[in-house]
């Protein structure tokens, strides 16, 4: 018969041997039933049930990410590669199965390793959203003074902090951008597979990237043994680097290990994005200034020709001037310091821009702001790439009595969230610099004003992403601002007719812009089209091979994708 | 038992704390509580150790606390600033542990009423031990039981579920006039010792496929990894550390067992019960 093992604990037996000896140190009933009934509420009655769900407060996870935390803990057995695509929540998942692991006293010691930009963001988030008391690793001594801390891989490998993490005994190790253990000849690879675990969750969106054999090493990881040794692992299953054989148990076996939610899985309930490009037609004073600095940057350029820190410049002149006077001010005033400084005079060609400017005294495309915000009674966010043009919309927006608050990435933390607070609270609009970032979350608000436009396209979806995500409840508005006439309207053409960036969430954008900008980047091309072309019409025609490039990338990652899923993940919904 | 404590249990658990812990409530509606704290009930919710080490090194005048505990995150207090309670907040875990850190130990007598006002004779009371202890399951997974076991300490008698037998009952801390306590017939320590044997003795006889199941996991997940690592001469010193971490990772992830902990304890004197023989 099975011989269970039970542990007594008899430490407390000599103080209450003492209490009867000397008659002191007694309690009462009432306080000896509080405790027993504190004890009751910490029973957990079953091993199957999920307590974590009860015990978080102000946000509801989503199925998907609930079903993750079973399978997880009850059939995974707490060793897991959590693989959902981009944007499903990977952290909400890997917070409540640590939560769960808490609550059920099988974790109190946790390690989250991740990139040293995301230190804080998880820390904050398991903090706020699941009141799991982690702490940001900044000095060597934390590590043994907390049980539950967030460190950057590239510091914890290192020493003196190496020695620390390999000494401890970790009931949970959570590693946070796991595809970067893909290679088991890395010291990344080497110094997690020493660390010890008990409990490991592995999270990545792209578990294989190109070669099989980044997939073995990752569930190896894991679990050494799950794929065989790895001769076996390439006589079953590999039929060439990037091709695999027997798939139908290849994906069988990594079902056991990997957990992936894609977007058309489940129900993600993403409401829908709904575009307005609102044409903005320029006063002949914009006009003309429009076409000042237009000039000027092309003579600029032709002249200085190649010195890419003057071209960066010129080019975000040129960006300026679509957003508002106040921010090519900005730019001119720097450029003539350092370009002109030693000379008495201006250049006539500044001279003649700073004439030119002196003459705009309305901005179209602020008195559009001001109109659509005064029809809709309900939240803005209005973003825009220049300082200057945040602090000339906030006056602007208040001198028509509309509440308008800032929010930029040089805020400290508290004033961020303070910020963020007034906006909810009070304010109908805010004028955001940044979309990146920490802890914007926007879901309250489902109106966005583009009142300039990013030649990014990776930004142009961090500023949507920041309101259209999980808990969004409305369809969320989004506003262009396109100058008509300019190459601000060109771009948004390319952003918006070509490739179809606002319509929907591109999830594979990221690769897809890797592998569009293997040369230059995107931005550089699109300078290089503004600067170069002779006319609009020569413009439009290199954004249109621009977006045939794109579209070719698009099918090429898309392709990869599918092949992938279907072999390693199945293509079955679930 | 099975679900967490709604809002209203936690406002009335919350609110016999503080009373249990002595500490002021200066205001109470059932959407809130605000409080002025007794010195311990500070030192075990406010993890502020420096401050209390200071006041005592210095022997300062101590100053608790005042907090104010929000029950209703929908209508908080207009005019104070509080903190919202509610079950699995890392502040009402540590009221459950402050809880059950000051009621560890008892020595109490049954109130039996009007008794002593009206006989002449004293009467005698049979001592008992109680244990409660909490019982966890443990292997991957985890559940509890908590077990309330008594021991008559005169005749060893043993009874389960002693809480509910005497959760009705009235219990003194002083004994009452006229009555007297009857001489134990085992130690302390030999009374846990039976209680311990006897909890063992149920458990090993109770649902054992939980553990089993787990111990099977562990022989398959180490077949495995001899698989993975065979056992000949030729892996490397490296390999072979691999593999013995791996092991003592999986024992530790699947190894069955139960782990128990003292909830709390007491020498409770009941009413002696004459039986016809």
């Amino acid at each position: 018969m099975f011989s269970l093992p039970i542990h007594y604990d008899r430490s407390w037996l000599s103080q209450m041997e003492q209490n009867i000896e000397q008659d002191t140190g007694w309690s009462n009933w009432e306080r000896f039933q509080l405790a027993l009934e504190a004890a009751q509420a910490q029973v957990v009655p079953a091993f199957d049930s999920i307590l974590s769900l009860q015990q978080i407060y102000g946000f509801e996870p989503l199925r998907h990410q609930i079903d993750v935390t079973r399978q997880v803990i009850h059939e995974m057995r707490g060793r897991a590669i959590l693989a959902d695509e981009v944007g499903l929540g990977k952290t909400i998942e890997a917070g409540l199965i640590l939560k769960e692991y808490i609550i059920r006293g099988l974790v109190k010691k946790a390690l989250i390793l991740v990139p040293s930009s995301l230190v804080l963001q998880w820390t904050r988030e398991l903090n706020q959203k699941f009141q799991i008391p982690a702490v940001a690793q900044k000095k060597a001594w934390m590590w043994d003074k907390y049980d539950i801390i967030v460190a950057s891989m590239d510091t914890a490998k290192r020493d003196p902090h190496r020695e620390f993490v390999l000494n401890s005994e970790y009931d949970l190790l959570i590693v946070d951008e796991a595809h970067k253990l893909k290679n088991r000849r890395t010291k990344n690879w080497q110094f997690i597979n020493e660390v010890k675990k008990k409990f490991c969750l592995l999270l990545t969106a792209t578990p294989v990237q190109n070669e099989m054999e980044e997939l073995f090493n990752l569930v190896t990881l894991l679990k050494p043994g799950q794929l065989g040794r790895e001769s076996q692992f390439n006589s079953e299953f590999v039929a060439s680097k990037r091709k695999a054989k027997n798939e139908e148990q290849l994906r069988d076996e990594i079902s056991r290990v990997l957990i992936r939610n894609r977007r058309r899985d489940g129900d993600l309930n993403l409401t829908k994005r709904i575009v307005h490009t609102i044409p903005i037609n320029l006063t002949p004073e914009e006009r003309d200034l429009y076409e000042g600095v237009t000039q000027f940057v092309r003579s600029r350029f032709q002249n200085g020709a190649g010195d890419l820190k003057s071209m960066l410049s010129l080019l975000v002149l040129q960006k300026e001037v679509c957003s508002s006077r106040d921010a090519v001010f900005h730019t001119l005033f720097k450029l003539f310091k350092r370009g002109e400084a030693g000379n008495e005079s201006i250049s006539p060609e500044v001279a003649h821009l700073v004439e030119l400017l002196r003459k705009v005294k309305t901005s179209s495309k602020v008195e559009e702001a001001v109109n659509i915000i005064q029809q809709i009674p309900d939240k803005f966010i209005v973003f825009t790439e220049y300082r200057a043009t945040q602090e000339m919309l906030i006056r602007a927006l208040q001198q028509q009595g509309i509440s308008a608050v800032p929010y930029r990435g040089g805020f400290n933390r508290n004033k961020k969230d303070w910020m963020m607070e007034l906006f909810q609270k009070r304010a109908q609009v805010m004028v955001a610099t940044e979309a990146g970032g920490e802890g914007i979350n926007l879901q309250f608000c489902s109106h966005i004003i583009n009142f300039d436009m990013p030649w990014n396209p990776m930004r142009v979806e961090q500023r949507i992403g920041r309101v259209h995500r999980l808990g969004q409840k409305k369809d969320v508005n989004i506003y262009n601002f396109s100058t008509s006439g300019t190459i601000e309207e060109q771009i948004i053409w390319l952003l918006h007719e070509k490739i179809q960036l606002f319509e929907s969430v591109i999830g594979e954008l990221e690769t897809i812009l890797e592998k569009l900008e293997s040369e230059e980047s995107l931005e550089q091309s699109l300078m290089k089209i503004a600067l170069t072309s002779e006319d609009p019409h020569q413009i439009r025609n290199r954004l249109h091979s621009l977006s045939d490039q794109f579209h070719q990338k698009k099918d090429e990652v898309v392709r990869t994708k599918q092949e992938q899923d279907e072999r390693f993940y199945g293509s079955t919904t679930s | 038992m099975n679900d967490s404590m709604d809002q209203q249990q936690v406002r009335s658990f919350t609110e016999r704390y503080l009373q249990y812990q002595q500490c002021q409530v200066i205001e109470s509606a059932p959407s809130h509580i605000y409080t002025h704290l007794s010195i311990e009930a500070d030192k075990d919710l406010l993890n502020r150790p420096m401050y209390w080490m200071y006041v005592e090194r210095m022997g300062l005048q101590p100053n608790p606390s005042h907090q104010c505990f929000i029950f209703d995150a929908e209508n908080p207090p207009a005019d104070l600033k509080g903190e919202y309670v509610f079950f699995g907040c890392p502040r009402f875990t540590q009221l459950l542990d402050s809880a059950q850190k000051h009621g560890k130990f008892v020595r109490v007598y049954q109130d039996t009423g009007v008794f002593g006002m009206v006989s002449r004779q004293t009467k005698p009371y049979s001592p008992w031990l109680v244990i409660n202890f909490f019982v966890s399951f443990v292997c991957d997974r985890k559940r509890d039981e908590i077990w309330s076991l008594g021991i008559d300490l005169q005749t060893g008698a043993i009874q389960e579920q002693f809480d509910d037998q005497i959760k009705n009952n009235k219990w003194l801390s002083r004994i009452p006039a006229k009555r007297y306590t009857e001489e134990a017939n085992m130690s302390i320590s030999e009374a846990v010792g039976e209680l311990e044997y006897y909890l063992q003795d149920r458990l090993q006889n109770g649902e054992l496929a939980w553990a089993e199941e787990a111990e099977e996991r562990l022989q398959q997940e180490l077949a495995q990894l001899d698989l993975y690592f065979p056992d000949d001469m030729s892996l490397s010193e490296e390999q072979l550390k691999s593999k013995q971490d791996r092991r003592r990772e999986l024992v530790w992830q699947y190894h069955p067992r139960v782990e128990t902990r003292l909830i709390n304890a007491g020498l409770f004197y009941r009413d002696k019960v004459f039986r016809y023989q």
